[in-house]
């Protein structure tokens, strides 16, 4: 179970990083 | 399975944080001009690629802090997913500028490009090298030492190599303050390795053992029993495990993994750890000699016996016998009357690690045994072929989902097992199991 937990938590970083990334760049682009 | 959910999240949030955190902070103070979104997001991914490779040697680190929760196998298990997805970020890095502006693909020239873009290619060949050594280690016939090694130099040329990169082209590294971060984290990050690699042995180098016998077991296994050596020794829980290099100290860069066999009531801090000849490192466990100082990391593991319930259901294949027996032992010393069924496959009964002392140990102990033999001999009448379904129906009284299973052993019999006992309506949370195979 760990193991099933811990693959979606990859899962997760993959998501959570890549929209964070475009929020960034989006902030960028938008003069933040 | 809230609880489960709740402290996934909480790990998530953590470590996000710092993957994120660092890349957020180059939006505070003066920015450099923007650039389109591509351009933009590119670096993004690029700096949180790095954070990722970089908090790898956290996760390696061994900080029980971290490991206990979790069980160091998924620890290592995430670490070697998690590292696909750096991959995959410090790759597409190039490759979107490349696309947005293919003028730039110059920079993939190595001798003529400028030294911010020859140490970013040196990252990223390094980590390509490093994920590729590791997913097909054995289809290259690698010897698991030397794909260690070259997995520390690689893993140390990739994050090095991609923070010299980094302070090199500095485009969003002009403020101090940010230019502090980003080389605080990138020694943050080899101070964890260094941590892992010299301070951790140095206390592991203050609490030696010595081999006091050097044991044949059935099974081509071999216990070493070994006593602490001016000091009181540790405590450890049964099932837990102890990293060990057998030749070598503590500041050897490989060392295994290897399970307790002995009781973990033992007053004297006498410990035995029993190995099987499985490969060129183990091979050599019989030329052990005896009265040889030992250097055990340890203790660690989540996979472990106490857990309130009605019944331990220890499902062993091979040397996975070996953490069981720390469990039965444990439990005969501190006279545990509950139910234990052994399910215990082997591939025949001159193979059984530990037969003689499993039979001298039930009248201790509310044990029944099961033997399930692979190539059993003539006359064998007890159960044969591998443990599945059908086995633990016939020798384990329901309700299944009410006991606590404990499984070890190869990788093949552990996930039919775990499909088995899925079948049988286990819930996850009631069955434990731990995987080394890490490369």
């Amino acid at each position: 179970m760990k193991r099933l937990l811990a693959d979606r938590l990859v899962l997760a970083t993959a998501v959570t990083v890549l929209l964070v990334s475009a929020l960034f760049a989006g902030l960028r682009v938008l003069g933040a | 399975m809230q609880s489960s959910f709740l402290r996934g999240a909480v790990w998530l949030a953590i470590y996000l944080f710092f993957v994120l955190a660092p890349l957020l902070a180059l939006l505070l103070g003066d920015l450099p001009r923007s650039r389109d979104f591509w351009t933009e997001f590119s670096a993004a991914i690029g700096y949180v690629g790095l954070a990722l490779m970089g908090l790898q040697f956290g996760l390696t680190a061994r900080f029980r802090f971290v490991t206990a929760p979790w069980g160091e196998d998924v620890i290592y298990h995430f670490h070697r997913n998690i590292s696909l997805v750096a991959l995959a970020l410090v790759v597409a890095h190039p490759i979107i500028i490349f696309i947005v502006s293919p003028h730039m693909t110059w920079l993939l020239k190595f001798w003529e490009a400028p030294p911010a873009a020859r140490w970013a290619a040196a990252s990223t060949y390094s980590l390509i090298a490093l994920v590729v050594l590791s997913l097909w280690r054995v289809k290259l016939r690698i010897s698991y030492e030397w794909w260690h090694k070259t997995h520390i130099a690689l893993a140390l040329v990739a994050v090095l190599a991609g923070v010299v990169h980094m302070a090199l082209w500095g485009f969003y590294l002009g403020d101090p303050f940010k230019r502090a971060l980003w080389i605080g984290l990138a020694i943050f990050w080899v101070a964890l390795f260094v941590y892992t690699r010299v301070v951790r042995p140095l206390f592991v180098l203050r609490k030696p053992y010595t081999v006091t016998e050097v044991r044949r077991e059935r099974g081509a296994s071999w216990t070493l029993v070994m006593k602490p050596d001016r000091h009181a020794g540790w405590r450890f829980k049964p099932g837990q495990f102890a990293w060990l290099s057998l030749w070598g100290g503590p500041f050897k860069l490989t060392q295994h993994p290897f399970s307790f066999s002995s009781s973990a009531a033992a007053r004297d801090g006498t410990v035995e750890i029993t190995i099987r000849e499985l490969g060129d490192h183990t091979r050599r466990i019989r030329e052990v000699p005896v009265g040889s100082r030992m250097y055990i990391d340890g203790p660690y593991g989540a996979f472990t016996s106490g857990c309130p319930s009605d019944m331990h259901v220890l499902i062993a294949g091979g040397v996975g016998i070996t953490p069981m027996m720390s469990m039965l032992r444990t439990l005969a010393d501190e006279g545990d009357k509950r139910p234990v069924v052994l399910i215990y496959g082997s591939a025949d009964w001159e193979s059984v690690t530990f037969r003689e002392e499993i039979e001298a140990i039930k009248p201790r102990l509310n044990l029944k045994v099961v033997y399930v033999l692979s190539k059993p001999e003539a006359g064998w009448t007890g159960e044969t072929g591998f443990v599945d379904a059908g086995i633990v129906q016939r020798h384990i009284p329901a309700p299944y989902a009410e006991h606590e299973y404990f499984i070890c052993g190869p990788d093949v019999m552990m996930e039919a097992v775990e499909k088995s006992l899925a079948s049988l309506g286990v819930p996850q949370s009631r069955y434990h199991s731990e995987r080394y195979s890490f490369a």
